[in-house]
C-alpha cells in the first residue's frame, strides 16, 4: 500500500515547523538514571507525518512525550528546549516556559495522544458514550448533550465503529476495535499535534489502511501534523513523510520515508527492514536482528549498535558517531530524482546518518552497495563528501566524537 | 493426525437492545499434531472469540470440539483434562503474567495444580525455562515480570503453557506487542516447540507474512465466517477470495498481484469513505454474502449465501465467482484472475 503523505514538505513547508527541538536528553532518575534520549534535535514540520521507528527501549516513546511536555516523573528532561509555533502564526513559545493554566490547555486542546496500550487504557466498565462526553464536558463546556452525542457518533464513524456502539462498554468489543476508539478519542478536540504511539498494533492491514487513509484525510483538512512511532519500517515508510531512526536515545537516520524505502543508509535501519519479512518472496530462514539494544543506564563508547552490527569496523568501538548529513548524490541522480519528485530539492539535504561507513576519512571506500543510501536503489550515488561523519553535526554543533555519557 | 475436531462452533453474544449478535457462524476446522494453523482476518471477525471458545474461557452457543475423538465435557474432571490439553498464549504479555509473582511462581501453580508433586517440581520448571531459551533458568527463576524484557515474557508465557504438557496451544496475536527483530525469535521457538513436542498449533494474527511462513494451513476470517482456507503457499500466493485478495494488498510495501486501487475504492462521490461506510451497512445484512457491499465482484447471486467451493488441494473459498454453475453462466469470465500481476 501508499498512503499518500498529506504534507507539503517542500521548500515552503520546510520554515513552517511546528515544534522545534534541539539537544533534548532525557533522563529516567534512579540510582543509575536511565538516559533514555540523548541529545537529540529534530523539526516537526506542520501538518506533516513524522515516523519514529526502532525497536522497544530505544526511545521513542520518551523523545515524543518529550517534544510534548507529556514526560512524568521520574523522567526529566535534563537539557534542551523545544519550541511550539501555533497554527495562529504568534510568536514561538517555549513549551518548557509554561504555566500550570497554559500547560493544561497545550496538553488537552493543541497536543494528543493515542497510547501505545490505547486498547488497554480505556475504562472497561464506562460506557463509551460516557468516555466520550468526559472529554467534552472538561474541555468543551459549552457543549450540549445533544452536540456531545452526535460529535460522539461522528467520532466512531470516522473509525470504522457502528455508532450504535456508542451506549457499549469497551470489554464488549476486540482489540482493534478498542485501538480504534482511542484513535477517535485523541482526535476528538481537534488538536494541532497527533501522537501515536504504535496505535494499530492490534488492527488487520485492511483497517489499518483505512484508517491511516482517514488520518491522512483529515491531516489534509485540518492541517495537524503528526508523530507516528511503530517498529513496522515498511509500513513508516508507506505512510510518513520523514522518518528518524532511533537507536539507544539517539537518532540514528533521518530521511524522506520514501527514499529509506529505496536503500537506507545506516546498518541499523537494513536490520529492521529485513527482519519484516516480504509476503510474496521465497521462503526462506527468518531472522531478526541478533542480540538487543544496550542497557541505557550505561555509558556508551563509540557506536552504541557495534556489538549487534555486522560491518563494524576500526573507529566504531571508540568514536561515537555524529548524526550528518549525506553528501549530496551526483547530478545526474539529482536531476532525475527531482525529475520524480517535483523538485522538492530541499529534501536532498534533509538525509543524515550516524555511522563511520559513510565518513570518507574513516572509510575511503565509502559504504557498501546496500547502504549506500540511495533513493532510486540505483547505485547511482556519489559516496558522502570527506569527513561526512565526524564533522559538525547539523544543528550547528561541534561534535564531540568522543564517547558519549 | 487430528488432536482437536472442531464442529460448527458458534457463538452469540447477547445484546442490550435487539437480537444476540453472532460473533462466531458455525465454524468447522481440525488442529493437527505438528502442524500450524494460522488465523487471519479482519479485526472483530472472531479470531479470538474462537480461541477463547476452543479454550473453555466461553461457553459456545452451539457446535461441538473433539479432543481426540472424544466430546468434551462441560465440568468436572472432564472438562479439567481438556483444559490440560489445550493451552492458551495472550497477546499482551504485560497483562498476562500477575506483576506480584515471580517467574517460578508462575510455573509452579499449574503444574501444582495439575497434581505435579513438591518433588523435583524446581528442575521440571528449570527445564520448562530452558525449553524457551531461558537460560540460565537458575537466574532466572525468582525475578518479577518487571525486570525482563517483553520478549522474555512472552518466553514465560510460553512456558506457563507448555508446563501442563498440552497437545493443543492457541496463540492469540501472541508477537504482535512485541518488536519485529523479537518476533522472529519468538516464533522460531513456537516453531521449534510445535515440532519437538508435537504439538498442534493454533496462530492468530494481522501479519499474513509470518501466518505464511510459519503455518502449514491458512484460514481467513471474515464477519464470523472462514471465507477461505488451504495450504499457506496456496492461499497467500493465489488468494481466492475477494476479501483475502485485499487484505494482502492492504500489506505496506507489498506489490501484489491484486490492485487496491481496483479492489477498494477508497473515496465515492462527496469525498466519503465508502468502505467504512459500506462496512457499517453490510453490519446489518443477515443474507447472502457478507462481503457483496465491498466486493468489485457482487452479482446477483451474491445475496445468498455462498457455499465453500473445492478449488483442489484443500484450497477452499467461500465465493459464487467459483462456484461452477455461475462460471457457467457467465461464460467462465466471472472468476478473478488469480496470479498476474497488475500492480507493476
Ligand atoms: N463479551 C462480549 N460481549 C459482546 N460482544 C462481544 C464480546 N466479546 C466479543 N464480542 C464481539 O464479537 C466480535 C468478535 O470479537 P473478537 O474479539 O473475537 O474479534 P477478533 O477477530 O479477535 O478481532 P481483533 O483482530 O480485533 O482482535 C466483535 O464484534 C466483538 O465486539
Ligand atoms: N518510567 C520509567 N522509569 C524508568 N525507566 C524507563 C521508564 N520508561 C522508560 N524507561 C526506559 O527508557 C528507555 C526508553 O524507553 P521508551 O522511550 O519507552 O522506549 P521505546 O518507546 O522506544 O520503546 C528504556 O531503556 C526504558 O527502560
Ligand atoms: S558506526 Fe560502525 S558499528 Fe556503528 S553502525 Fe556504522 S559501521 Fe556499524
Ligand atoms: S460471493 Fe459474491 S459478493 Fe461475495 S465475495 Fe464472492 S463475488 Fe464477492
Ligand atoms: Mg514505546
Ligand atoms: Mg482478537
Amino acid at each position: 500500500m501508499r498512503v499518500q503523505p498529506a504534507a507539503q514538505t517542500g521548500a515552503e513547508g520546510r520554515n513552517d515547523a511546528v515544534l522545534r527541538a534541539s539537544h533534548i536528553s532525557v533522563e529516567y532518575g534512579g540510582t543509575v538514571p536511565t538516559r533514555a534520549v540523548r541529545d537529540v534535535s529534530i523539526e516537526l514540520h506542520r501538518g506533516e507525518m513524522l515516523g519514529i521507528a526502532g525497536e522497544s527501549g530505544c526511545g521513542k516513546s520518551t523523545l515524543a512525550y518529550a517534544l510534548t511536555r507529556l514526560l512524568r516523573p521520574p523522567a526529566v528532561m535534563t537539557e534542551g528546549q523545544v519550541l511550539f509555533c501555533g497554527r495562529d502564526g504568534a510568536a514561538p513559545i517555549d513549551i518548557m516556559q509554561l504555566e500550570p493554566e497554559a500547560l493544561r490547555r497545550f496538553r488537552w486542546t493543541v497536543v494528543s495522544m493515542v497510547f501505545q496500550s490505547a486498547m488497554n487504557s480505556l475504562n472497561p466498565v464506562i460506557s463509551l458514550r460516557r468516555q466520550f462526553s468526559d472529554i467534552f464536558e472538561a474541555h468543551v463546556p459549552e457543549m450540549d448533550r445533544e452536540a456531545r452525542d452526535r460529535r460522539s457518533r461522528e467520532l466512531l464513524e470516522m473509525v470504522g465503529i457502528d455508532p450504535s456502539r456508542l451506549g457499549g462498554f469497551p470489554h464488549e468489543l476486540s482489540g482493534g476495535m478498542r485501538q480504534r476508539v482511542g484513535i477517535a478519542m485523541a482526535l476528538a478536540l481537534q488538536p494541532e499535534i497527533v501522537i501515536m504511539d504504535e496505535p494499530t498494533t492490534a488492527l488487520d492491514v485492511v483497517v489499518q489502511r483505512e484508517i491511516l487513509l482517514e488520518i491522512a484525510r483529515l491531516r489534509r483538512e485540518l492541517g495537524f501534523s503528526v508523530i507516528f512511532i511503530t517498529h513496522d519500517l515498511p509500513m513508516l515508510v508507506d505512510l510518513s513523510d520523514r522518518l528518524a531512526v532511533m537507536y539507544a536515545g539517539e537518532i540514528v537516520e533521518r530521511a524522506p520515508a520514501e527514499w529509506v524505502g529505496g536503500r537506507p543508509a545506516h546498518p541499523y535501519t537494513l536490520g529492521l527492514q529485513a527482519a519484516c519479512p516480504d509476503l510474496l518472496g521465497e521462503r526462506r530462514a527468518l531472522q531478526g536482528i541478533p542480540g538487543s539494544p544496550p542497557d541505557l543506564r550505561q555509558r556508551l563508547r563509540g557506536c552504541a549498535f557495534a556489538p549487534r552490527c555486522q560491518y563494524v569496523f576500526g573507529p566504531c568501538a571508540d568514536i561515537h558517531p555524529v548524526l550528518s548529513p549525506l553528501a549530496p548524490p551526483a547530478a545526474a541522480v539529482i536531476e532525475s530524482v527531482l525529475d520524480r519528485d517535483g523538485g522538492k530539492t530541499s529534501k536532498l539535504n534533509d538525509w543524515a546518518v550516524a555511522c563511520h561507513l559513510h565518513d570518507r576519512t574513516a572509510n575511503p571506500a565509502g559504504p557498501p552497495d546496500e547502504l549506500a543510501g540511495d533513493p532510486l536503489g540505483t547505485g547511482g550515488l556519489v559516496p558522502p563528501a570527506v569527513g561526512a561523519g565526524l564533522g559538525v553535526d547539523p544543528t550547528g554543533r561541534p561534535a564531540r566524537g568522543q564517547d558519549q555519557l | 493426525m487430528s488432536v482437536l475436531q472442531v464442529q460448527d462452533l458458534t457463538v452469540d453474544f447477547a445484546q442490550r437492545r435487539g437480537p444476540k449478535f453472532r460473533a462466531v457462524d458455525h465454524v468447522s476446522f481440525e488442529l493437527v499434531a505438528g502442524e500450524t494453523l494460522a488465523l487471519v482476518g479482519e479485526s472483530g471477525s472472531g479470531k479470538s472469540t474462537i480461541a477463547r471458545a476452543l479454550a473453555r474461557l466461553l461457553r459456545p452457543t452451539g457446535g461441538e470440539l473433539l479432543l481426540h475423538g472424544r466430546p468434551v465435557g462441560h465440568r468436572g474432571r472432564k472438562l479439567r483434562d481438556y483444559r490440560r490439553e489445550v493451552q492458551m498464549v495472550f497477546q499482551d504479555p504485560f497483562a498476562s503474567l500477575n506483576p506480584a509473582y515471580t517467574v517460578g511462581h508462575h510455573l509452579r501453580r499449574p503444574l501444582r495444580i495439575y497434581g505435579h508433586p513438591r518433588k523435583g517440581l524446581e528442575e521440571v520448571v528449570e527445564a520448562l525455562l530452558t525449553s524457551v531459551n531461558m537460560v540460565p533458568a537458575t537466574s532466572f527463576v525468582s525475578k518479577f515480570p518487571h525486570e525482563l524484557s517483553g520478549g522474555q515474557r512472552q518466553r514465560v508465557a510460553i512456558a506457563r503453557a507448555l508446563a501442563t504438557q498440552p497437545g493443543v496451544i492457541l496463540a492469540d496475536e501472541p508477537v504482535s506487542m512485541l518488536d519485529v527483530s523479537i518476533r522472529l525469535e519468538i516464533l522460531n521457538l513456537l516453531d521449534g516447540l510445535k515440532r519437538d513436542r508435537d504439538l498442534a498449533l493454533l496462530y492468530i494474527t494481522h501479519d499474513l507474512a509470518t501466518a505464511r511462513y510459519f503455518s502449514t494451513q491458512i484460514m481467513v476470517m471474515y464477519r464470523g465466517e472462514i471465507v477461505e482456507r488451504g495450504p499457506a503457499d496456496s492461499v497467500i500466493l493465489r488468494p481466492a477470495h475477494p476479501y483475502t485478495q485485499l487484505l494482502e494488498a492492504s500489506v505496506p510495501g507489498e506489490r501484489t498481484p491484486h490492485r487496491l486501487d481496483e479492489l477498494a475504492p477508497v473515496r465515492g462521490a462527496g469525498g466519503t469513505n465508502v468502505i467504512l461506510a459500506a462496512e457499517r451497512a453490510e453490519a446489518t445484512a443477515a443474507t447472502g454474502c457478507r462481503f457483496r457491499r465491498r466486493c468489485p465482484h457482487a452479482m446477483d447471486v451474491c445475496s445468498t449465501h455462498p457455499v465453500e467451493q473445492d478449488l483442489g488441494d484443500g484450497h477452499l473459498v467461500r465465493c459464487w465467482l467459483h462456484d461452477p454453475k455461475v462460471r457457467e453462466k457467465s461464460g467462465d469470465r466471472a472468476a478473478p484472475q488469480q496470479s498476474a500481476p497488475s500492480g507493476a
